[in-house]
Order: structure tokens, then C-alpha cells, then sequence
């Protein structure tokens, strides 16, 4: 019934009940005058009239029960009579409305993150008609990869099938205001980026095509254009700015230059991504490289424009090029895929494993609750059977019985929901490794599904209750022998299958759980090929106009290194351009090819480039396996050397070795040389674990001097103590550049397999309550069997059953309930196997591991009934046989 | 058979101790509305009249009855204001009301001829 029909019923009851009370009032007035007529005083006359007529007020109660909204006043009645019922029993109401409320929070602040990651379309206009797009390359092995600035103008004029397409870059700056210097994340981004997502500024405006135009950057990703303008996110114009909406047309300082503010987006605008602080314009000069792809582009379909249709014409497009260019171009195709999906990835494979999790966590707490409804309902068997007989309807009982387990399952309902807001704002700060994270909140959407989940729990916990309970006879209830004959053995009762459920599903979550946690020890185990440990890792973005000059940056990172190196406690230092699990600095991969290899052979391999400082493989533990590391002979006039990682010399060269042997790297606009092969060190894990060794080249810094460098410094003790240090010595050698970060590499490897350890983290929170409920509601069920047996066991060992009879008993009992749980949670797991199997790491779904938890379930479920059976043992023939 | 005299003089209340009459009493309000229409007090005082004082309506039986009646459409009711410009709840009897009535009244001449019937037969 809506609410507001239940409001007008309600207001139209009250009306028509003021009208009998009236008129039942006219009619006792003129009995009065009847009777004073005939000669009564008028009290005299109220009296009589009252003997004879009746009470007016019952008449009324009676008139309004039997009118419309009777059965509302009914519920109101019932929820008051349920409310007065339950308050009596505290440690009951809060045991049960403890149980649902970690139901219903978990599995409410678990939808409201898979409704916000998953199921919610971009907080942008139509977004469903945003598209990302990749070069793909599937002869060299490369499905997915950013686009090439040189392409973009050309997919720009020739396709009819976008209305827009946009490219964008992400990398860290150095922002300074007043003497305060940070790094911040910028996104460059080309012409249409702000029209092709269909979001304007706050504040000014967007670029203008002539802002963009001159915003150009050189090789070195450095702003060279001039009058630079940019564009300030909403959290760092509130945090730096205090919200000043004079800010557009001020100045500040971004690598050294200064750019003018034109606008501020709005809050929520997190593209390209979240913690995007500045937007700077970025124009192209028609000199862009074809074969560098390292741009994100996003489009818009055009209107009518199907997502494979755009596709096509793309790949018609790329086509046409591969055979202008064939240099660059050849085997180089796209691919489109929604926005939103490259956004989310995979991570609503997870979010839905969890919530089918959580699912049967809400399902074991109202089995639970069920249970002790029961077992509560039957010591007010005898209410019911006196209610029964004194005429009260079987669905007016079943309504009563609902009533109370609806103001247990609101309340913890109510304080679920509290949960799940605490707990969705933990989500939305956590560095969890999901996606859309910061969209993550409580919303009506999140409190619709907290309150299905209680119209749900109020029936799965309160019909079983009230089912049993109105099923009694009255006569043998109310004779007043305990109508409790033992039963035969085998069947299961109503309880006994709540039971069996509650331990069939945690036997499926234990399952689960300890899949994950299996798969997690394997992620943890596998050898990244460095040492995580006592490391400490800063990234730099020295920026252009201080260190663009020849050799300067050279010089800065061999003094920086010389200086980290003499600070106490320090073992080694190093940097590299990319260093593995740090989540900045420049990360590409170009052609590469053994000197003299035919041509046709050339765009066969590609590698990953890192530019490092000859103390990078001590610092981070690499193991060099053949040749050697760079050092002093790697210097700026020495030879071009390189070094290879283990799997790209292998394939390479598998039959022998490759030190001695001439690797070449096409650099693009920077040249294409050989460079003299002096080592191979082992591979490591670039992603983190879950990612597969890639194929990289190591150059030395001091032959190829990059402004970006994450320095890293090994530690003799705890790494994190040496950041103050670490921060002075940066600051001491030029204070305008502070570090992008500080962060122990143990961390920043664990962040790459974050998601894998909050999944198995949640899970395992999971398996454990709906274990502790499932052996609560064993212990439950058993002590109150032996309560209701008492009698008969007294009886028995009157007669002569010792105690191991009783205690046989009791543990048969347990025993069944447990095997048929494993059984049914076995059936349930494998059921369920394929919703896990995709979350698995080198872990299948048939692994041991879950054998033993669940092995240990069963034990636990066996011990906790030793304390019933220990109180059926003690059970006092004597005093049974005289009570009876 | 009970000894009891007959004590027709001390009026019955219609729900307590007459079952049968309070089974039939939506036909007599219907038979009095059919003659006129009344106010709840009214429709009382006409039964106790009609039947000599025999039979003495209370709020309990009459109010509940009514309401039936006029939720199945057998009456109408309507508030008026009277002489003495107080607001009265006035019932009247519908066309159903009428067709029940004349049925309802049929049978009871039938089985009441037969029961007296039977009770005079000696």
C-alpha cells in the first residue's frame, strides 16, 4: 500500500469515527430527555440510560474495527503489542537486531559500491556515446595501447563517424604558489576534450582553440608555448585557493613558468582521472610522432552511430594510413570500447562475487534470527495456543509474529544502514585499487536496497516463527502436559534445516574465503625480481626551463645520488625513468631489432625503456645474471651500451649469449643507433604480480639524461624513517623541486595487488560471521533440543541409560546437522565456483585449500556442541521424575 | 420443558437474550425504515414501540447493524440538521433494501407459521 494511500485511509477513519461518536452522542442525548420527560432527574436519567443502552465508547471501537481502516489501526496495535513483547527480552532484541544489521549494512554498503562503480552510467552528459580508443598491433602482440599524437588529426578530418575525439596525457608538475612548491597531477588535453565529454568550466571558461593552438609541448613533455594558460580542478582550486572565484586571470607558477588561470571545473568532473589537478592545453604542430602511442583518446560517437560502425570506419581509416606511412603505421589498427568499460575493467567481477557473498552472509543472519524466534516461540507456544483458543485468527497470529520480526528486522535495519554509510565512506577514501571510487557514496538508491533487504530478512526470519507457531492445536496446548512426545529421529525439522542452510552457506563463504586467501599467498609469493624491502621511492619531475640544458639533469641526478648515498643509514641509490610498481613516470616501449636483422624483421619486437643511474640494480635488487651493470664507463662520450632483461635476451637470442652482441632501438625523432649489449638482468614483474615479466631494455641516464626519474634509496632499516632526510637532501640540492612522493616500494608492490587483498579481506570477514552464526545456531538448536528432551532423558537414566547414551545422542545430532551443512555447502561452492574462478590467481577452483577450513568448520561445529551435551548429561533424574 | 413463566412484561434485550430476534434485527430496522425514515435513536424507540416493549435495542447491537446494512446498500444514511438545529444521522431504506425486506419477510412468515405450528401441536 503507498503511503499515501494509507494516509488518506487513515484520515478518512478518524473523520468517520468523529461522526459516530456523534452520533451515538445525539442518540443517548434524547434517551436523557425521554426519560427526564417522564420524570427523572437528569443524573438519575444518564444512569438508566446507560444500564440500557450500553456503553457508547465500545460501540464506537466496534464500529471503527470493522470500518476500512480498521486493519491499519490493527497494524498500529500490533507493532505497539510487538514493540511491548520484545522489550521485555533485551539480550534477545539485541542479539537479533545486532545480526541483521551486519546483514543488511554489509550487503547495503556493497551495493552501493557496485552500484556506484558498476551499474551507474559517467556522471557526464550521454555517456553511454563516450568511447576510448586503442591502437592495437595483434601481429607484435599488442591488444590494447594508447594512440599516436601524429594519427589523431588525421582520425580527426577523415571520420564522420565521431562527433568529437580528444586526446589526453596524465603526468605529474611541479605547482608553485607563493615559495610553496607540490607536485601535482596535470592532464594535457587536446582540442574538444572538455566539448567531446559535454562538461563546461564553473568558473571562465574552457580552452579557447586559440589557447589550445599554443599550447605546445616539446619532446620532453615540457610546456613551450607562449602566454601558457591552464584550467584548475574543483578540489585544488578549494584547496589552494580557499574557492576565490577571482581566481581565473591570476598567475601561478607551474615548472618555472608562469600560466594564466581561465577556469575551474566543476566538482565531480574526475576525467581523465580522479586527482587531476591541473588541465593545460595541448596543441599540435602537425610534427607529431606516429609510432609513440602513449595519448589516451576518448570520442563521441556521432548521432545514429553504432559503436562498430565507428570501429570500421576507424580501421578503414588506420588502414589508409598503415599505407601512407608504412614506416610507422604498418600492422597498426584501433579498437573502440565503451568508456565506462574501460574505466571499471574488471572490477565489477569482484563486486559482484562479493555481493553474492554478502548475499548469503544477510541470508545465514536471518536464518539466525529465525532460529531464535523459534526457539523464543516456543516457550510462547502457550500464548499462541491460548490466543488460538480464545479466537484469534491463524493469519492474525502469523501477522503478530511477522510484526516482531519486522521491528527487529527495521531497527537493525536502521542501524545497518548507519554501517553502510561509515562504511561506504571508508570505500570512497580507501585506496582500495577501484575504479570510480570516489563516486562511492550512500544515495536512495543504497537506502531502496537497505530497505528491500529488510522486507526481505522481516519474512525469511520471521515466517518460520509464525508458521510453526500457528500450526498448534489448541486442546493439546492448553491441557497442560508438555506436548513435546520425543519424535523419531531421522526427519529434519524445520529448525534442524535452518541449521543445515546456515552451515551449508558458511561452508560455501569458508570455501571461498580460503580459495582467495590461497590465491592471495601465491600473489605474494611470486618473485617480482627485486627486493621490495627497505626501499624508498621519490619520483622527480625536474622540469624544462631548469634542467632542459645539456647535460644539467645529468648533473642534478649524479649529485643527488652522490648525496643520498652519504646520508646515514642509506645502502644504495638509484633511479629509473619507470621503476616497477610506482605508478608514475614515463613508461613506453619502442621497436627494437639485433643489428642486422633485415628489415622486414624490424617491427617484429618491441621493449619497454627504462633510463637508470648505475646504482639502480643494487638499490632495488635485481639480479644481474650475465655481464654486467652500468658504471663508469657508461658515461655521456663512452660507447652506447644497453642491458637486457632476461627474457627479452632469451628471446633475442636463444642459442647463446647476448653480451657482446649489438641490440637497435629505433627512437623515433631521437634516432635509431645500435647500442652495445654489456648485461642481462633477471626479469621483473613491471604491474606486480599479476602481470607477466615484459620485454625491456635498461639504458644509462648518463647517456640518455630524462627530466622524470623516480629515485629510489635502499635502506638498512625501516625505509619510511629515512623520508625526512630524503625530503632535506632533495631540498638542500634545489628547493623549488620537491618530490611527487614518498613511498616504501613494499607499499606501492602491494598497492598493484590491492584489489586482490581487500577482495580476500572482505570475503574472509564474510566466511568468519556467517561461521560464528552458523556454530551459534548449532550450539542454539542443540541446547535447546536437550531443554525440550529433558524430561525424557531424566526418564531414561532413571531406567538406566548412562551418560555416554546421552552424550551419543547429542553428538549424532550434531553430527548430522554437520554433514548434511558440508554436503549442501559443497553442492553450494561448486554452484558457485565459476562467479570465483575469474578473481583466482594460478589457483583453481578445485585446490585443497578449502578442504582443510572447511574440515576445521565441521570440527568447530562438533566442539561447540559439546556444551549442550554436556548439560543433557547433567540433567537430574531424580528431580526430573518429581517434577513430572 | 422449563417451568418458568412467561415474563413478557420485562423488555428483551434484543442482542443478550433474544438470538433469534438479534438475527432479525437488520429486518426489523429494515421494516421500520421502510415505513419511515429515521434517526438511529428513532429506529430504537420504533422497535421497542412496535413491539410493545418487548424488545429493547441497545447501542451495541443497533449501531454495528446499521452500519452492515449500509455497507451492503440495503440502507442510505445522511447527516440533517433538526428543529432544535442539532445534527442527526438520518437513515432511509434503498430499492435493495426494500426487495431484501420483502423476501427476508416472507421467509420469516414461513418458518415462524411453522415453528408456532409445531409448538401448538398437542
Amino acid at each position: 500500500m503507498s503511503p499515501l494511500r494509507w494516509w488518506n485511509d487513515l484520515r478518512h477513519a478518524r473523520r468517520l469515527d468523529r461522526q459516530s461518536r456523534e452520533e451515538l452522542a445525539h442518540h443517548v442525548e434524547l434517551a436523557v430527555a425521554e426519560k427526564v420527560r417522564s420524570g427523572l432527574c437528569e443524573v438519575e436519567a444518564r444512569r438508566e440510560v446507560r444500564l440500557e443502552l450500553g456503553s457508547p465508547d465500545a460501540v464506537r471501537e466496534t464500529l471503527s474495527d470493522a470500518r476500512v481502516g480498521a486493519r491499519l489501526d490493527a497494524l498500529g496495535r500490533d507493532l505497539a503489542y510487538a514493540w511491548r513483547t520484545l522489550r521485555q527480552r533485551p539480550a534477545f532484541l539485541a542479539a537479533c537486531v545486532l545480526t541483521i544489521a551486519l546483514g543488511v549494512g554489509s550487503s547495503t554498503a556493497l551495493f552501493a559500491v557496485l552500484d556506484a562503480v558498476v551499474l551507474k552510467p559517467l556522471p557526464l552528459p550521454e555517456p553511454d556515446r563516450l568511447v576510448r580508443i586503442h591502437d592495437t598491433n595483434p601481429a607484435a602482440g599488442v591488444m590494447r595501447a594508447g594512440v599516436a599524437s601524429g594519427n589523431l588529426a588525421d582520425w580527426r578530418q577523415r571520420t564522420r563517424a565521431l562527433r568529437g575525439l580528444a586526446g589526453h596525457y596524465t603526468m605529474g608538475r611541479t605547482l608553485t604558489l607563493g615559495t610553496d612548491s607540490e607536485v601535482v597531477l596535470t592532464a594535457q588535453v587536446t582540442e574538444d576534450f572538455f566539448s567531446v565529454l559535454g562538461v563546461p568550466a564553473l568558473l571562465g571558461h574552457t580552452f579557447t582553440p586559440e589557447e589550445t593552438a599554443a599550447g605546445l609541448f616539446n619532446n620532453a613533455a615540457a610546456p613551450v608555448g607562449a602566454d601558457p594558460v591552464l584550467v584548475l580542478s574543483h578540489a585544488l582550486w578549494l584547496r589552494r585557493f580557499g574557492g576565490d572565484a577571482g581566481v581565473v586571470g591570476r598567475t601561478v607558477s607551474l615548472e618555472r613558468r608562469p600560466f594564466r588561470v581561465v577556469g575551474v571545473m566543476p566538482a565531480g568532473f574526475a576525467m581523465p582521472e580522479p586527482g587531476v589537478a591541473v588541465y593545460l592545453p595541448w596543441g599540435f604542430s602537425g610534427k607529431e610522432p606516429r609510432d609513440q602511442h602513449y595519448v589516451k583518446a576518448v570520442a563521441r560517437l556521432a548521432p545514429g552511430v553504432s559503436l562498430p560502425q565507428a570501429q570500421d570506419d576507424l580501421r578503414r581509416i588506420a588502414a589508409a594510413l598503415a599505407g601512407e606511412h608504412p614506416g610507422t603505421n604498418a600492422g597498426w589498427s584501433v579498437t573502440l570500447v565503451p568508456l565506462r568499460e574501460d574505466l571499471v575493467g574488471d572490477a565489477g567481477r569482484t563486486l559482484v562475487a562479493l555481493l553474492a557473498a554478502v548475499g548469503l552472509v544477510l541470508l545465514v543472519a536471518c536464518a539466525n534470527v529465525a532460529l531464535l524466534s523459534l526457539a523464543r516461540g516456543l516457550e510462547r507456544e502457550h500464548e499462541a495456543l491460548v490466543r488460538l483458543a480464545l479466537g484469534a485468527s491463524r493469519g492474525r497470529l502469523v501477522r503478530q509474529f511477522l510484526m516482531e520480526s519486522l521491528v527487529v528486522c527495521a531497527l537493525g535495519g536502521a542501524l545497518g544502514a548507519l554501517f553502510a554509510f561509515a562504511g561506504t565512506a571508508l570505500v570512497a577514501r580507501s585506496e582500495a585499487g577501484l575504479p570510480r571510487a570516489h563516486e562511492v557514496a550512500m544515495d536512495w538508491r543504497a537506502l531502496a536496497f537497505a530497505c528491500a533487504a529488510v522486507a526481505a530478512a522481516t519474512h525469511v526470519s520471521g515466517l518460520p516463527a509464525a508458521w510453526r507457531l500457528s500450526g498448534g492445536l489448541p486442546a493439546a496446548g492448553l491441557a497442560g502436559t508438555p506436548a513435546r512426545v520425543a519424535r523419531g529421529g531421522s526427519r529434519l525439522s524445520l529448525r534442524d534445516g535452518l541449521v543445515v542452510a546456515e552451515v551449508a552457506m558458511a561452508v560455501a563463504l569458508v570455501a571461498g574465503a580460503s580459495l582467495l586467501l590461497r590465491s592471495y599467498r601465491r600473489l605474494q609469493a611470486v618473485d617480482p625480481g627485486f627486493d621490495a624491502s627497505h626501499v624508498l621511492v621519490a619520483p622527480l619531475f625536474l622540469d624544462m626551463e631548469g634542467y632542459g640544458g645539456k647535460g644539467r639533469s645529468r648533473t642534478y641526478y649524479a649529485q643527488l645520488v652522490e648525496r643520498l648515498e652519504a646520508l646515514p643509514g642509506v645502502v644504495a641509490a638509484g633511479g629509473a625513468t619507470a621503476l616497477p610498481s610506482s605508478p608514475v613516470g614515463p613508461d613506453f616501449d619502442r621497436p627494437i631489432w639485433p643489428d642486422g636483422a633485415p628489415e622486414n624483421e624490424h617491427a617484429r619486437w618491441r621493449a619497454w625503456v627504462r633510463v637508470i643511474t648505475p646504482r639502480y640494480f643494487e638499490t632495488l635488487g635485481m639480479r644481474v645474471v650475465d655481464g654486467r651493470g652500468f658504471d663508469g664507463r657508461d658515461g655521456p662520450d663512452g660507447a652506447l651500451t644497453v642491458i637486457l632483461s632476461r627474457g627479452l635476451a632469451r628471446t633475442l637470442w636463444p642459442d647463446g649469449r647476448a653480451i657482446g652482441r649489438r641490440l637497435v632501438v629505433d627512437y623515433s625523432t631521437a634516432g635509431t643507433y645500435p647500442y652495445d649489449v654489456v648485461g642481462v638482468v633477471d626479469d621483473v614483474r613491471f604491474g606486480g604480480p599479476r602481470q607477466p615479466p615484459r620485454l625491456e631494455i635498461y639504458l644509462p641516464h648518463a647517456q640518455k639524461p630524462y627530466l622524470v626519474m623516480n629515485m629510489a634509496v635502499r635502506a638498512a632499516g625501516d625505509p619510511r624513517h629515512l623520508a625526512p632526510a630524503v625530503r632535506a637532501a632533495l631540498h638542500e640540492l634545489d628547493p623549488t623541486m620537491p618530490p611527487h612522493s614518498l613511498h616504501a616500494l613494499d607499499d606501492l608492490l602491494g598497492a598493484t595487488y590491492a584489489r586482490d587483498r581487500q577482495t580476500m579481506r572482505v570475503l574472509s570477514a564474510f566466511a568468519v560471521t556467517a561461521a560464528l552464526l552458523a556454530l551459534l545456531g548449532i550450539h542454539g538448536i542443540l541446547t535447546h533440543r536437550v531443554r525440550e528432551r529433558t524430561r525424557e532423558i531424566g526418564i531414561r537414566m532413571a531406567v538406566g541409560a548412562d551418560r555416554s547414551r546421552v552424550l551419543a545422542w547429542v553428538g549424532r545430532y550434531a553430527l548430522r546437522l554437520v554433514l548434511w551443512g558440508v554436503g549442501a555447502g559443497l553442492l553450494l561452492s561448486a554452484a558457485s565456483a565459476r562467479l570465483l574462478s575469474g578473481l583466482l590467481f594460478e589457483t583453481g577452483v578445485l585446490d585443497a585449500a578449502p578442504a582443510l577450513a572447511i574440515a576445521g568448520l565441521a570440527v568447530l561445529g562438533l566442539v561447540v556442541s559439546l556444551h549442550p551435551a554436556w548439560r543433557a548429561t547433567r540433567v537430574d533424574a531424580a528431580e526430573v521424575l518429581r517434577a513430572g | 420443558m422449563d417451568k418458568r413463566p412467561a415474563r413478557a412484561y420485562v423488555p428483551i434485550d434484543i442482542d443478550r437474550r433474544a438470538p433469534l430476534a438479534a438475527e432479525k434485527l437488520d429486518l426489523l430496522i429494515l421494516k421500520t425504515l421502510a415505513l419511515r425514515s429515521e434517526h438511529g435513536y428513532g429506529i430504537g424507540q420504533r422497535i421497542e414501540q412496535m413491539s410493545r416493549g418487548v424488545f429493547k435495542v441497545t447501542l451495541g447491537s443497533l449501531y454495528p447493524a446499521l452500519q452492515r446494512l449500509e455497507k451492503d446498500g440495503l440502507i442510505g444514511a445522511e447527516w440533517t440538521t433538526s428543529e432544535n438545529n442539532r445534527r442527526a444521522r438520518v437513515y432511509r431504506i434503498t430499492a435493495a433494501g426494500r426487495k431484501r425486506l420483502a423476501r427476508e419477510q416472507e421467509d420469516w412468515e414461513r418458518v415462524s407459521a411453522a415453528v408456532t405450528r409445531i409448538l401448538k401441536t398437542t
